[in-house]
């Protein structure tokens, strides 16, 4: 019996292996016809896996490799943006968006960023547990200005972001400012920092200035935002085949929503959109 | 019974739908979390015979205060008679070696309900074939807190010093710190959250959200969640030798500067050769851990009194 169940789970893996295999060769093969036919196949292979609707690409939605350089097609599509935020019953303050695959396109990273401000959300933070966007945080910069200059066109006033640079805030920065903020993360700033935080705490109870009964949530999570002043994420969008959050602000979400894609890479407004729209349509009880 | 790829061997549930269960089936509010637990306990049957030898739920979180008086009690109650009924299976549970454990800030309970999980803890505490871990009146936020609270006493105690606080020692302080961090964690019901629930220890496991309610789940979604977890497996290896990579060299960075500091005062501005500074290294290193791991004796003795004094009290009453 014990040999018929071993056979069962091997074939069960060997299918989930071969589905597995199919979409890959499929979203390949995306990239290259862009067929309603292969988009649905690819729909239809997805489920159930955890992803947003697949919506069709509209024609000329492409806007990371052809940048619309035209004005009044880049205002168009940014008042289209902005009362799509409108449209949400509610939006994030901080999206986190965690790349958990092994090459990074840079290009759509700041896509997405660009799509989340003019959206209306005003923190956009960037994560892979290797560092690598911390490393070469100027190259991501540019990008995101480019593509904020491409896909918003000339007049940056509006979606004047504020790219934070890494190490320490200033104290006096406020999370709720009128200019979005992008953050790079990395795994420092997670479970380090904590560690960080309470290092201080205990250097302050050796000097005496506190007592150890005197440690509080509340206490812990000041000193956390000191250094770094970064809000929970209301929604982290994952982007990779990894079902692991890989390090990602321990602290900091405990409530937030998770959303998988299957790729940052040629990711398109709609998969981001039906993210922000699964968040809104998600219900909170905190506990109760 | 070894299955295609490895099993995974410490396995949380965030067993939520008790509630939207009872509704659907048109019960009543306390049925839904007598069925749920029933469901826990088959779970925990379906888990022995796949050799999966811990399993971490996540019972009662202090947010769950904040609902009705009626809920809240009708809960403890629960808890009040299974844990009680825990204790009737004695011979069982040592027969299978079950040792169960019982996370949380237990101060905020009722102290007779406190009382009969300590009897409960400490009655099996030797078991060492299979393991639960009860979350109750549990987050993730208070566990961390807690824990840099017990290395802030150990300095205090003149135990260690503020600098041997790292990753690895704050891990060692968390209420989980007999266990290892689990591979798997399931949430049921469809939320994709993680409801401030092991967020240090799941950092690097694999996180699998199923839509099933709770009381609905069957052996099947387990499956389908163990599938998603061997499927995962070797890029989440990857990410967790990469991130303890990390953490040792932070670790060796800390000693470093450590030693640096203690060697200038020594030196009198001049600067130590490499051997001086490789044998200070490797001496400091040393009492460093020794330090630590007399800290950490002194935190269990004091965490093992707790449950003993409570057990204690008991008798006396």
């Amino acid at each position: 019996m014990a040999l018929l169940y071993g056979l069962i789970w091997r074939l069960l893996l060997a299918l989930v292996r071969i589905k597995r295999a199919t979409v890959s060769w499929l979203r390949v093969r995306l990239r290259t016809w862009k067929g309603r036919f292969w988009q649905r196949t690819m729909a239809a292979l997805l489920l159930p896996v955890p992803v947003s609707e697949f919506k069709q690409k509209k024609a000329g939605a492409d806007q990371s490799s052809d940048g619309d350089r035209d004005g009044k097609g880049a205002g168009s599509r940014r008042s289209r943006w902005i009362s799509d935020g409108i449209s949400l019953e509610k939006l994030p303050v901080h999206i986190g968006l965690v790349v958990a695959e092994e090459e990074l396109s840079y290009t759509d990273i700041a896509n997405m960023v660009v799509w989340c401000m003019a959206v209306g959300v005003s923190y956009v933070s960037v994560y892979d547990h290797h560092g690598i966007f911390q490393k070469n945080n100027s190259w991501l910069q540019e990008e995101i200005v480019r593509q904020q200059h491409n896909l918003l066109g000339g007049d940056d006033s509006t979606f004047n972001m504020e790219l934070l640079k890494n190490g320490t805030d200033k104290p006096q920065h406020f999370v709720v400012s009128c200019r979005p903020v992008v953050k790079v993360l990395s795994p420092e700033d997670g479970k380090h920092s904590i560690v960080q935080a309470a290092r201080k705490l205990c250097h302050s109870v050796e000097k005496k200035e506190w007592s150890s009964k005197d440690i509080s949530v509340s206490m812990l999570d000041v000193l956390l935002r000191e250094s770094k002043n970064i809000p929970d994420p209301e929604l982290v969008v994952k982007f990779g085949p990894v079902n692991s959050t890989l390090g990602f602000l321990p602290w900091h979400i405990r409530l937030t929503e998770f959303v998988s894609l299957p790729s940052h890479k040629n990711v398109s407004y709609e998969d981001l959109f039906g993210s922000l729209q699964r968040y809104s349509a998600c219900h909170q009880r905190l506990g109760q | 019974m070894q299955w295609s790829g490895p099993m995974p061997k410490h396995v949380a549930f965030i067993m939520d739908g008790n509630r939207r269960f009872a509704r659907k089936k048109k019960l009543e509010r306390h049925d839904g979390h007598m069925q749920g637990f029933n469901k826990l306990a088959e779970t925990l049957r379906w888990c022995k015979h796949l050799n999966i030898p811990e399993v971490t739920v996540y019972a009662f979180s202090i947010e769950n205060f904040k609902r009705s008086k009626e809920e809240v009690d009708g809960l403890l109650d629960l808890a009040r008679q299974k844990f009680e009924r825990l204790l009737e299976e004695q011979e069982n549970l040592e027969k299978h070696g079950v040792c169960i454990r019982v996370l949380g800030d237990l101060n905020m309970l009722p102290l007779d309900l406190q009382q009969v999980i300590a009897k409960a803890v400490v009655m099996t505490k030797n078991h060492n074939k299979c393991f639960l871990n009860v979350c109750f009146a549990y987050t993730s936020r208070y566990e961390i807190t807690n824990a840099v609270r017990e290395m802030a006493w150990g300095v205090e105690q003149g135990l260690i010093k503020a600098s041997d606080v790292s990753e690895a020692l704050l891990s060692e302080c968390l209420y989980s710190n007999n266990s290892p961090n689990p591979d798997l964690l399931i949430r049921t019901s469809g939320e994709v959250r993680l409801s401030d629930f092991l967020l240090w220890q799941t950092s690097h496991s694999c996180l699998v959200f199923q839509s099933v309610l709770w009381p609905e789940y069957s052996f099947w979604n387990l499956c389908e969640a163990i599938v998603q977890y061997q499927l995962n497996h070797k890029s989440i290896q990857k990410a967790r030798e990469l991130h303890r990579e990390e953490q040792a060299l932070q670790q060796l960075e800390a000693d470093c500067a450590c030693i640096a500091e203690h060697l200038q005062h020594q030196g009198n501005g001049k600067p130590a050769d490499a051997q001086r500074r490789q044998e200070a290294l490797q001496h400091y290193t040393v009492t460093r851990e020794e330090r630590v791991q007399d800290f950490l004796q002194a935190l269990k003795h004091k965490r093992d009194t707790f449950f003993t004094n409570l057990c204690s009290e008991t008798v006396l009453t």
